[in-house]
């Protein structure tokens, strides 16, 4: 009688053991291919041949396909951004007409001050460097509160791409005067002085006592500003913009004057005011008030 | 030839076919794996319909966490710096790093869910009453640790859902009558959320909580044994002791066997018959294989398909809007919230209601239910016995009612804990640009 109970056991179990296990090899063999198939193998295997129309054979040959990054942990900065992004180091050598994401940096005046190996790419260009996906990478994901700077997210604050970068080279730069290639954002620490912001607000310890102190102004949360009477997209960006145009209106009641300003002064100094903030970078990044043309200090 | 091809093919087959009872129960014995297993089992204990063998997939889950868990701890770093950055990497850089988070973090919501059913198992078959009390109250106890290895390794990414996951759930802790404050304080390592909290949780989720797991683990499989096996064997137990047994015919016994009923000769230990039983191994090693290789299928196919959520970087200036505790705690904290009261500007704070009170008062009740459980004896081990109609009432209700929570807080709060349809609009969030 056992035997028999034994033996229906068997013919129950053993097609759904077969059947399970012929489903997880299946899935390991899935799971293998999707840690071989990475979003950014193809692109390296174009590089390589991008490098040998080049001429560069040389180069091409000693290519190797894989994972890539900056890696800076001062600024705790892990950008991988290149394993996609390969040329950018081949200005002058590569077309700068090759398309994305192979496309050689530009070369600007600024960039021997602030070589890739210790900036990274995030540093200035935001993003999420930790990511190996476009999409992670580009937009962060959920919650991820520095996307990229764009040229749609530009082209939404109606600024430059290279405006919207100025913002970051702020948080170094922001003891200066004015900076090489800081444009908008010199006019707007122009603007703070001969508007004469400091009378009522306080930035860095200075200034008056009767407004907001501002120094770490970018550090605010966007739902912590009152939308509900800004007419424009809610971003904290446009609340700074509308506020700086037409304070009487954003904000009822407000003591600051409405300085009429025209928008792209009203912009740049949105931008500088988004970047006020706490940022601990090590001090030999920080350029001495003044300076601004110098390069960082070696350590 | 062809015997070498069939010795090949049962080498690469490995098949397990014991030629005797003795063998089969000494594959059992021997192993120290499979001891804890007694050498034959009831055929009733093996089916699916009974038990639908949830207790195993839940166990099978626990395996699956604790070496996914392992390699884990070989790339986290439990500093408030790194645990953010290391979580990244892992999605990112390190090869099957994704993956491996993913099984863990379905596995691990896996087995909040089928500890529960398997819990309502045990409930809606009657289960728990008579000797194995005592393995319903271990059972809880597992709910419980199970409950609390989710929530400590919920805040291990510190991320924002971690970082105010610590702070809604402490604060509900806090609002517990006398013993509050110093159970945040010990939970916390401080007055505020950071280091020290997150060390604690920490060592809590890879050390303590999984060693007590384990171990209450082992002793409620050994208490199974020590009951006899599962509930469902004691209507085929009293079956068989009620059946006639034949007059033993040994000359020996004829004096005793004047009086009707077995002798120790002819009645096993379990008070079931030799036909009542299959050897252990292979029927219910095979079957546990199949139950974790099942389970250990669908938790890769989960986290092959989706990735284990991630938001962004801890922030202490800024609370994600709404701020959800994970599902299975989300009832909770809509308990929570929809029992504080706003008068005027007075606001009573619905955590000792919603956090304390409830979900103390639904634990009490789980433990003293078997206590005062008046059901007859028939009703163990039987599926929706009409005798406890009532009890499994009560119990459903309780559930759906727990479900329905789960589900409002879930896909029914949106931004400022307001209620929307899951088709309507919810409002924009501002953004920084």
């Amino acid at each position: 009688m056992a035997e028999r109970q034994d033996q229906s056991f068997e013919r129950e179990d053993f097609a759904w053991l077969v059947a399970m296990s012929i489903v997880f090899f299946v899935l390991v063999a899935i799971a293998l291919w999707r840690e071989y198939a990475t979003p950014w193998r193809p692109w390296q295997h174009r590089f390589k041949r991008v490098l040998a129309q080049a001429g560069r054979f040389e180069d091409a040959r000693k290519f190797h396909s894989g994972f890539r990054q900056i890696w800076n942990p001062e600024l705790n900065l892990a950008d991988r951004c290149v394993s996609c992004h390969l040329g950018f180091e081949w200005g002058g050598i590569l077309p700068a007409s090759l398309p994305q994401p192979l496309t050689p940096h530009p070369a600007l005046s600024y960039m021997t001050h602030h070589p890739f190996e210790r900036f990274g790419c995030t540093t200035c260009h935001a993003g999420q460097g930790w990511a190996t996906t476009a999409r992670g990478a580009h937009d962060g994901g959920p919650g991820w509160e520095e996307p990229m700077l764009s040229k749609q997210l530009a082209a939404s604050c109606e600024v430059s791409e290279a405006e919207l970068i100025q913002m970051r080279c702020n948080f170094c730069h922001r003891r200066d005067v004015s900076t090489e290639g800081m444009d908008s954002l010199n006019m707007a620490k122009k603007l703070i002085k001969r508007r004469k912001c400091l009378i009522c607000h306080t930035i860095e310890g200075q200034g008056g006592h009767t407004a907001p102190d501002l120094t770490y102004e970018g550090d605010k949360s966007p739902e912590m500003f009152d939308f509900s009477h800004v007419t424009g997209p809610k971003t904290a960006f446009n609340w700074h913009v509308e506020h700086l145009t037409d304070a009487g209106k954003v904000s009822p009641g407000t003591a600051m004057p409405d300085y009429n300003l025209p928008p792209e002064q009203a912009r740049a100094l949105a931008l500088l005011i988004l970047s006020w903030r706490r940022i601990n970078y090590p001090p030999q990044y920080i350029p001495e008030a003044g300076a601004a043309s110098a390069a960082p200090r070696p350590r | 030839m062809a015997t070498d091809l069939q010795r090949v093919w049962r080498k690469l087959t490995w098949p397990w076919s014991p030629l005797s009872e003795r063998e089969a129960s000494e594959a059992i014995v021997r192993n120290l794996w499979l001891h804890w297993f007694p050498a034959k089992v009831s055929g009733r204990s093996l089916s699916w319909s009974y038990s639908l063998w949830l207790g195993t997939a839940a166990a099978s889950l626990f395996v699956i966490l604790t070496v996914t868990g392992v390699m884990l701890m070989f790339f986290y770093v439990p500093s408030t710096e790194r645990a953010y950055g290391s979580i990244k990497d892992l999605q990112y850089a390190v090869s099957f790093g994704r993956v491996l988070r993913n099984q863990h973090r379905w596995s691990a919501e896996g087995m909040v869910a089928l500890v529960f059913i398997h819990m309502a198992r045990v409930f809606f078959t009657g289960a728990y009453r008579g000797s194995r009390v005592l393995n319903w109250l271990v059972g809880i106890a597992l709910l419980l640790g199970t409950l609390m290895l989710s929530f400590t390794g919920y805040l291990l990414p510190w991320d924002q859902l971690a970082y105010w996951a610590i702070t809604v759930g402490t604060n509900i802790a806090s609002s517990a009558p006398l013993l509050g404050w110093t159970v945040q304080y010990l939970l916390l390592g401080g007055h505020f959320v950071g280091q020290q909290t997150l060390l604690r949780f920490y060592v809590l989720h890879v050390f303590f909580l999984p060693a007590v797991v384990w171990m209450l683990f082992a002793y409620h499989m050994w208490r199974v044994r020590k009951d006899g096996g599962l509930a469902a064997i004691e209507a085929v137990r009293a079956e068989r002791r009620a059946e006639p047994k034949p007059m033993p015919r040994s000359k020996s016994y004829s004096l005793f066997g004047l009086t009707p009923g077995t002798s120790v000769a002819v009645m096993s230990s379990m008070g079931l018959e030799e036909r009542d039983q299959v050897a252990s191994s292979p029927n219910l090693t095979r079957r546990m294989i199949l139950v974790f290789l099942a389970v250990f299928n669908v938790t890769l196919l989960l986290s092959l398909l989706f990735n284990a959520p991630l938001e962004g970087p801890a922030n202490p200036a800024v609370t994600p809007n709404p701020a959800k505790a994970p599902w299975y705690f989300v009832w909770l904290q809509e308990l929570v919230s929809s029992t504080t009261i706003h008068l005027g500007s007075f606001t009573i704070s619905g955590g000792l209601i919603g956090g304390i009170l409830v979900p103390g008062v639904l634990l009490a009740a789980l433990i003293l239910w078997p206590f005062f459980d008046r059901s007859p004896a028939s009703a163990e081990g039987v599926w929706f016995a009409r005798t406890r109609t009532r009890q499994n009432a009560v119990f459903t209700i309780i559930s759906i009612g727990i479900i329905i929570l789960i589900i409002v807080g879930l896909y029914l709060r949106g931004p400022y804990w307001h209620l929307y349809w899951p088709w309507s609009r919810r409002p924009v969030l501002p953004q920084v640009l």
